[in-house]
């Protein structure tokens, strides 16, 4: 959408006070590019920072959200690749982004042909079953499961997701075995559960908090390094007894290739203010996630470890690599 | 609460004057938006996002949801007036709707779309209001297995959108099923028939296949008889455009049966508005009296499967609200929005926010009535559209459609799937190949894969999960029954022709 070059030039000015790098600033409105339709994940979280841009009046101009769904973030990896040198063009990654092209052989373009920005937030997780389980421990449940390997089933996204990842790492270390069965919406893997079709899930905990209110859900463990503040009385995995890794879902941004350096730190230094104003502390702490910013040098580092990690445990679970 | 104080309650917040303009406005969107091909209420929704919060929460979800119903009114007149179905839900409104509207019909296709969306959109809130909670429970009893159970049912209906050749018509939704494995698998996120191209890891969108093959192969045949010259007959009059009370007498049937079916499919998370709209038209055509004229413009085929989808809505709402589980984009995008303005969808979410509840209830009694009283009137205007000559209307229609292709992925690659699809539906047609079979695999295929698939991670392997767990047993059988109807007739047939010659 066009927006008249008045309001630009209105929107420019007021912007000149809050303009951080020498140099570049977006001219016209940027588009934000996710790789989810309206209401997924990452739509949701890219169209929540929109309303906090404009709210702390950091961004001269208008952060519009484009949605490029499908290849499990493979199209929209593809989309920004071709805005190459597009100043007015950023996009929201997650980790699908680092892991699927690890399989897809037709992705032309990956992640590591963008130009990284920053990393935003990491996303702690919870490991819930359903209120009345017989499992009362984390130990229940890999106990239960290694008396009857297979038997038992998780539900979650897809095999690339960070709930399969959890998994992995835990029969790993355990040596206990139980099955995943993907669904493709939150809704989906929610009521699975719920309705006792399935015996374990990993989920977000401002999303298992309501269940848990309601006397539906038990968490039995949290996916993190320290316990969340609103589940202080639930372990951490190590706590719980199982030293793994701790993978959160990460979500940072990216630009596309062939920008210049400026324009990078324009971008990185306008997402670190970011992070740093009330209403960015408000969210997080709202949806309990963990303040994770990186810079765009650090963030390559973690990109490098993740996508290790990630070949890793696609080929554990038995899932051909191609990069 | 109970219900009729909480009812009481709902109005008053619905009838503030404020409230009222919201819900007007989204409904009017939503009319607009579903009139259009291509953008759908999901990305209206979204577009909309930053303005609502300004507004307050309870008029912000009286307009978002007044967009997502109305759309599915809007929804039918592309269908029937150039037989091009704007979204999944009203594909099978083209069938007959489109016939009717050859006939000179049209104004009375319209006009009961209309009426069945609002009698079965009623249908759908008072559902909403009434059985909410226990009905929310019972869904969750519906995993993979019954899921198979419910698109085996939907895709066996393809006997009953088939032609004159059974074997075209299975051999066209063998198609549909291929086209929709086209894409990235969600179970072992690897790629399939992508021939190299990344424009295809993410699928073939159903709309494209949808206004190709229905649109552009219509176009494409026209063009070819020369028929077009002539423009379409259509009766002067105003009463002649609204349905006659012989019609809506025809369609008592078809009101009931598309509420019932469209509310209870709705519920279920995992199903979705396309296949309460098949199922509702295969139920209508399996008992009725003139089941042979069905697809040549009879207007039950167009009531039952509009009530149907419209129905949905109320049914979706059902999930969404009592446990914060979405079923679709839309009311993924709808929890979302609860997210961003301090809400915590859930389980207690209506007894936490009990007027946000029945305000939004009400606003939906009132939303119906608006969008009935907004749309009989477009009836006539709408109609008007078949009075342009050919020379105008077929380029028109074409421009439309790559219009409404291009809005939903702005992807030129989609534009040349839809010129592809287009020529496939112009030969399906000289070759006499039905096209809703193909459409109807399509839309089930994907849905219909995934819950066998985890039906079988769910018993190791063992297909006999599918037909050892109640529901998902019932469905299979009434699939196999649906499947014997054709048979069922030609034993008829045989045994009529033998009496004849004894």
């Amino acid at each position: 959408m066009r927006i008249p070059v008045c309001l630009v030039a209105a929107a420019s000015l007021l912007g000149a006070t809050t303009a951080i790098a020498q140099g570049f600033k977006p001219t016209r409105t940027v588009e934000a590019i996710v790789h989810t339709g309206p209401g997924g994940g990452s739509d949701v979280f890219a169209r929540a920072i929109a309303v906090m841009l404009e709210k702390e009046k950091l961004l001269p101009v208008r952060l519009q959200v484009v949605n490029k769904p499908g290849g499990n973030g493979n199209v929209a990896v593809a989309y920004v690749a071709e805005k190459k040198g597009d100043p007015n063009t950023i996009a929201f990654f997650t980790g699908n982004w680092l892991a699927n092209y690890l399989v897809a052989a037709e992705a032309k373009f990956t992640i590591r042909d963008l130009t990284p920005v920053a990393r935003l937030v990491l996303e702690p997780a919870v490991i819930a079953v359903k209120a009345d389980a017989p499992y009362k421990t984390l130990k229940d449940f890999i106990g239960a499961a290694t008396k009857n390997p297979g038997k038992l089933k998780q539900s979650g996204g897809s095999i690339t997701s960070r709930d399969n990842v959890v998994r992995q790492l835990l029969q790993q270390a355990t040596g206990a075995r139980w099955a995943y069965i993907s669904y493709p919406g939150g809704g989906q893997r929610v009521a699975a559960l719920l309705g006792g079709h399935v015996d374990i899930m990993v989920i977000e905990p401002e999303e298992a908090g309501e269940h848990i209110r309601a006397g539906n859900m038990r968490v039995l463990a949290q996916v993190t390094e320290k316990r969340l503040a609103r589940f202080s009385d639930v372990p951490t995995l190590k706590e719980a007894g199982f030293d793994v890794p701790v993978v959160p879902q990460v979500r940072g941004v990216v630009a596309p290739p062939g920008i210049p350096k400026e324009n990078v730190e324009y971008w990185q230094a306008l997402f670190h203010r970011l992070t740093q104003t009330p209403s960015w502390k408000k969210y997080v702490e709202d949806n309990q996630f963990e303040d994770g910013y990186l810079g765009s040098a650090e963030l390559v580092t973690f990109m490098d470890g993740f996508n290790d990690r990630m070949r890793g445990i696609l080929k554990e679970a038995g899932v051909k690599t191609v990069r | 609460m109970d219900i009729l104080g909480g009812l009481a309650n709902g109005f008053a917040v619905a009838f503030q004057p404020l409230n009222l303009l919201w819900c007007f406005v989204g409904v009017l969107l939503g009319t607009l938006v579903g009139i259009m091909p291509g953008l759908g209420p999901p990305a209206t929704i979204a577009m909309l996002l930053p303005l609502t919060f300004k507004m307050s929460p309870a008029g912000a979800i009286i307009m978002l949801a007044g967009i997502y119903y109305g759309a599915k009114y809007g929804g039918s007149t592309t269908s029937i007036l150039l037989n091009m179905p704007g979204e999944s839900a009203s594909v099978v409104t083209c069938l007959d709707g489109y016939q009717m509207a050859r006939k000179g019909r049209a104004g009375p296709a319209l006009g009961i779309s209309a009426i069945a969306s609002f009698v079965a959109g009623t249908f759908g809130v008072l559902g909403l209001m009434l059985v909410a909670p226990p009905l929310a429970k019972l869904a969750l009893s519906f995993s993979s297995p019954e899921y198979f159970g419910l698109m085996a049912l939907g895709l066996a209906m393809v006997v009953l959108l088939a032609g004159r050749s059974m074997v075209k018509a299975l051999l066209a939704a063998l198609v549909g099923l291929w086209i929709a494995s086209i894409g990235t698998d969600l179970f072992s996120a690897t790629s399939r028939f992508t021939f190299g191209q990344v424009e295809l890891l993410s699928g073939i969108d159903f709309v494209v296949v949808a206004i190709g093959v229905f649109a552009l192969g219509e176009v494409l045949g026209n063009l070819e008889t020369r028929e077009g010259v002539q423009m379409l007959p259509m009766p002067r009059g105003l009463l002649n455009l609204l349905p006659t009370l012989q019609d809506l007498k025809d369609c008592r049937f078809a009101f009931a049966n598309g509420s019932v079916i469209g509310f209870l499919v709705g519920v279920l998370p995992g199903a979705g508005s396309t296949i309460a709209s098949f199922l509702s038209y295969g139920v209508e055509k399996a008992v009725s009296r003139r089941r042979e004229q069905f697809g040549t413009g009879v207007i039950e085929g167009v009531a039952a499967p509009e009530g149907a989808n419209n129905s949905e809505t109320g049914g979706a709402l059902v999930p969404l609200l009592t446990l914060g589980i979405p079923g679709s984009g839309t009311t993924a995008i709808l929890l979302a929005a609860l997210v961003l303005w301090g809400f915590r969808p859930g389980p207690l979410f209506i007894p936490d926010n009990p007027g946000l509840f029945w305000g939004l209830v009400a606003s939906m009694y009132i939303g119906n009535v608006m969008l009935l009283v907004l749309n009989l009137p477009l009836v006539p205007l709408f109609a008007q559209v078949l009075r342009t000559p050919s020379y105008i209307l077929y380029p028109l229609i074409l421009g439309v459609s790559m219009i409404g292709v291009y809005s939903t992925s702005s992807s030129l690659f989609d534009l040349w799937l839809l010129a592809g699809f287009g020529l496939l539906g112009y030969v399906m047609r000289k070759l006499d190949y039905p096209a809703a079979p193909l459409i109807l695999a399509l839309a089930l295929g994907n849905d219909f894969e995934r819950a066998l698939r985890q039906s079988l991670m769910m018993s190791e392997g063992s297909l006999s999960i599918l037909v050892t767990r109640p529901i998902s047993a019932a469905m299979l059988s009434l699939a196999v029954l649906v499947l014997l109807i054709p048979a069922f007739g030609r034993f008829n047939a045989w045994r009529l022709r033998a009496l004849e010659q004894e």
